[in-house]
């Protein structure tokens, strides 16, 4: 079943980054000259906004599959997607309400600042390399890595694979299965908060929308790579993170349709090649 | 026992938390000068009296304590009390210190507002009850537990053998009500039944547009519309099981068809209103089939991602900059004229309402010939199981494909009325979030009949307008509506009926023995 909620999830993380960023900004270590938290102890900093922010969109994703998922689990396939769609509306406005519809700027330590990078010579011109999209990039392959171990070496991650593989059979070899989508979805919304801080590390801009489109990109990578998959995952999303970035360049287009290019790659691969890159086949009815 | 105590103290923990969160996004502020006003009492500054909050916070509390004791587990009345009472406690804990909190915040002049968007000076001062921040967070405490009490009495009480069966008898009686309105409807005077009833129905019609006032008119109009949309999506979701999310691209198309063929800019073609409003209706209906060629083979949920990616991208495209020229790029357009008919123009919303009943009456007269026929019982086969239906000999491709057409016609029509009324359309009035309003509209209302349709149009589209203070919170209990629509009543508050054949001869003789009756 798709989470349409996945989005928000991640939403949350984001701004429990950015609520972190906030308050270590205002904790001031010393006067002369001023340095918040922030700044003296960036790693620190860092490290606790990440903890929060992932700890956030874990407990977000598992109270919204205990309250919105599990009863839904036999229901027929519109009810539960509709019960996802609505707990994806009630979060957005839940947090323009708390938090106010203002966008919101996330102030990362100095060190990390957003813009700043190294400096190399491409062809004559000099181009930045970001420290945070380095940053962001070196992290996701650690996370993804993580996850790839988890899923793949530890006993948790063979019971995931069990239930995703088949419930009831799972069930009768004596995984607890209710326990193990509980996890997934744990890790799942961990992941997703990881995203979030790191969006807003790199872009920015913190919002009670934001995590409406990576939502759908998300399961656009998914699919991409193909459901099932986690290294087709990875891979889905490298490739189409490269594709929305140079496609309407290289397709001399407006980058207006940035957005057109991943949807549009989304049903065209949904249509001619439903197994993805490398993977499973879901998207078909099994005849 | 120990169940019993876990019970309630995890739903006194949830409603704490759900208290915390009303709190902070000014909810109860919100009921409170609602009480207000229905009390009379005036509302001095910008927050309510306390005591209208004190109310608010009991009703929250009641609710704490019926909700702890809502299965009966071999309860005594004691036990139901105490049930209640830990509940209610254990809220007005979190109650208690969510109040020390704020109250932190109104003792040291903190601004919180630039994070958390509700708490002024004068909101917290109000929550307290206008009392220091102590006694206010004991009241709260001591309100919860309190209504915690009262409403594990109430389940008590309603639990107590002679009560129950109090309530059986009220129940019967309502019962026996309802079966003879219903024999009224379906028994031997049942023409003449009806035709009052329709007759008294099309005075409705007729009349009331001129008594209410242009206001009314236009909402009464938007229902309309959204009654249309509904039937439509009806077609492809309730009856044939299609899960699409993107209709709303048929409804735009058949908007910037009579849009872009009667406004001046960009092209100013003039075409007239009635033939704009036909190639809308067939331009969609084309869509549609075009959309679902290559969609035939796809599965439900991969369905829905596909088409709200169409949805998007026809979006996207109508208000980039790229198709100005043709489109009207993202300022929309303008100016769109109304229809002439027989040489008068339509001027005011009372036409337009006239024009938007007579097509819902033409859309519910299409769709309950096409439910009724071999069209509609092959929908229902499909929707059931594909599989099945194919090996019973439906034609399943050409099935789904009229079923998008004629439902994307539906939208196109709805879609061409909308921007002759409005005399504008634009990119965002064509967004998923229009696409998400009407799939729960016939969610809500209940999937696959006509009165359904009606109902969720009415709630969704004209209970906010009713209910305008409301506003703010509008999309927020909109979202949770879905989510408890779906746990609690998933076919909808009109659930369909599936046709019922009862075989007279053996229901006489053998009472006991199988009818020919499909079951939901």
């Amino acid at each position: 079943m798709i989470n349409f909620a996945h989005g928000e999830v991640m939403m949350l993380g984001a701004y429990s980054g950015f609520f972190v960023f906030e308050a270590f900004k205002a904790i001031k270590v010393s006067t002369e000259p001023v340095l918040t938290f922030s700044n003296a102890y960036p790693v620190l900093a860092v490290l606790i906004a990440f903890l929060v922010g992932m700890t956030v969109s874990a407990l977000a994703g598992y109270s919204l599959e205990r309250i919105a998922y599990r009863p839904l689990r036999k229901a027929p396939r519109l009810v539960p997607l509709i019960g996802a769609i609505g707990a994806s509306i009630f979060l957005q406005n839940a947090a323009q309400l708390l938090f106010s519809p203002q966008l919101r700027d996330v102030t990362n330590p100095e060190i990390l600042a957003r813009g700043t990078g190294w400096s190399i010579m491409v062809n004559g011109s000099k181009v930045i390399l970001p420290y945070t999209g380095v940053f962001t990039f070196v992290l996701s392959l650690i996370l993804l890595a993580g996850l790839y171990l988890v899923v793949q070496k530890t006993r948790l991650g063979r019971s995931m694979r069990a239930v995703a593989l088949d419930k009831k059979t799972a069930s009768l070899m004596g995984i607890d299965v209710d326990k193990t989508i509980s996890l997934t979805f744990l890790i799942s919304g961990a992941l997703a908060g990881a995203a979030g801080v790191m969006w807003g590390i790199h872009n920015g801009l913190v919002y009670y929308f934001v995590g409406f489109i990576p939502g759908i990109k998300a399961f656009t990578a998914a699919v991409l790579g193909g459901i099932g998959n986690l290294p087709g995952a990875m891979l889905g999303g490298l490739f189409l993170g490269l594709i929305e970035s140079l496609g309407p360049a290289a397709l001399g287009i407006d980058f207006q349709l940035k957005d057109v290019i991943a949807f549009a790659l989304l049903i065209i691969v949904l249509i001619f090649r439903p197994s993805g890159l490398l993977g499973e086949r879901l998207a078909e009815e099994k005849l | 026992m120990k169940q019993n105590l876990r019970q309630s103290l995890n739903t006194g923990i949830t409603f704490g938390l759900v208290h915390v969160f009303l709190v902070l996004i000014g909810f109860n502020t919100l009921i409170g000068t609602l009480f207000a006003k229905l009390f009379g009492t005036p509302v001095s500054g910008s927050q309510p009296p306390a005591f209208t909050l004190i109310i608010y916070t009991a009703i929250l509390g009641i609710w704490a304590g019926l909700a702890a004791t809502k299965k009966a587990q071999n309860r005594t009345l004691p036990g139901f009390l105490a049930a209640g009472t830990l509940s209610g406690l254990t809220a007005g804990v979190i109650g208690f210190l969510f109040s020390l909190g704020l109250g932190w915040f109104l003792v040291n002049r903190v601004d919180f507002r630039q994070y958390l968007a509700f708490l002024s000076f004068d909101f917290i001062k109000a929550t307290l009850f206008n009392l220091t921040p102590l006694l206010g967070a004991l009241l709260t405490a001591g309100i919860f537990t309190a209504a915690g009490a009262v409403g594990g009495l109430v389940n008590g009480v309603r639990n107590i053998r002679r009560v129950k069966e109090g309530f059986n008898t009220i129940r019967l009686a309502g019962g026996r009500v309802v079966y003879n309105a219903s024999a009224l409807l379906h028994g031997r005077h049942r023409l003449f039944v009806r035709i009052g009833l329709l007759t008294a129905l099309a005075a409705l019609i007729i009349l009331l547009p001129l008594k209410w006032g242009s206001y009314w008119n236009y909402v009464a109009g938007t229902v309309g519309l959204y009654v249309i949309l509904g039937l439509g999506l009806n077609i492809i979701v309730g009856l044939s099981g299609q899960l699409v999310l993107g209709y709303i691209a048929f409804f735009a198309i058949g908007a910037y068809t009579m849009a872009l063929l009667n406004s001046p800019i960009p092209h100013n073609l003039m075409w007239g209103f009635w033939p704009a409003v036909v190639l809308g209706v067939v331009l969609a209906a084309l869509a549609g089939l075009l959309l679902g060629l290559p969609l035939m083979r796809l599965r439900g949920d991969y369905l829905a991602i596909v088409t709200l990616g169409f949805g998007e991208i026809i979006r996207i495209l109508l208000k980039s900059d790229v198709l100005t020229d043709f489109t009207g790029g993202p300022r929309g357009i303008q100016n769109i004229n109304g229809p002439v008919l027989f040489g008068k123009a339509f001027n005011s919303d009372i036409h337009f309402t006239y024009l938007i009943f007579a097509a819902v009456v033409l859309a519910a007269f299409v769709y309950s010939h096409l439910e009724n026929s071999r069209t509609g019982r092959a929908w229902l086969a499909i929707r059931e199981d594909e599989t099945v239906a194919r090996a019973t000999g439906v034609n399943t491709t050409r099935y789904k494909l009229l079923a998008l057409a004629l439902g994307a016609a539906f939208a196109g029509l709805a879609g061409a009325i909308y921007a002759s009324r409005n005399q504008f359309t634009g990119p965002e009035e064509h967004s998923l979030m229009a696409s998400i309003n009407v799939i729960s509209l016939i969610i809500v209302g209940g999937m696959g009949n006509i009165p359904g349709t009606i109902l969720g149009a009415f709630a969704l589209k004209g209970l906010p307008e009713i209910l305008r203070e409301f506003a703010n919170y509008r999309l927020l209990t909109f979202g949770a509506l879905l989510v408890v629509m779906m746990l609690s009543r998933p076919n909808g508050l009109i659930p369909s009926r599936r046709p019922r054949y009862k075989i007279k001869d053996e229901l006489e003789n053998n009472p006991g023995s199988a009818e020919g009756e499909n079951d939901q």
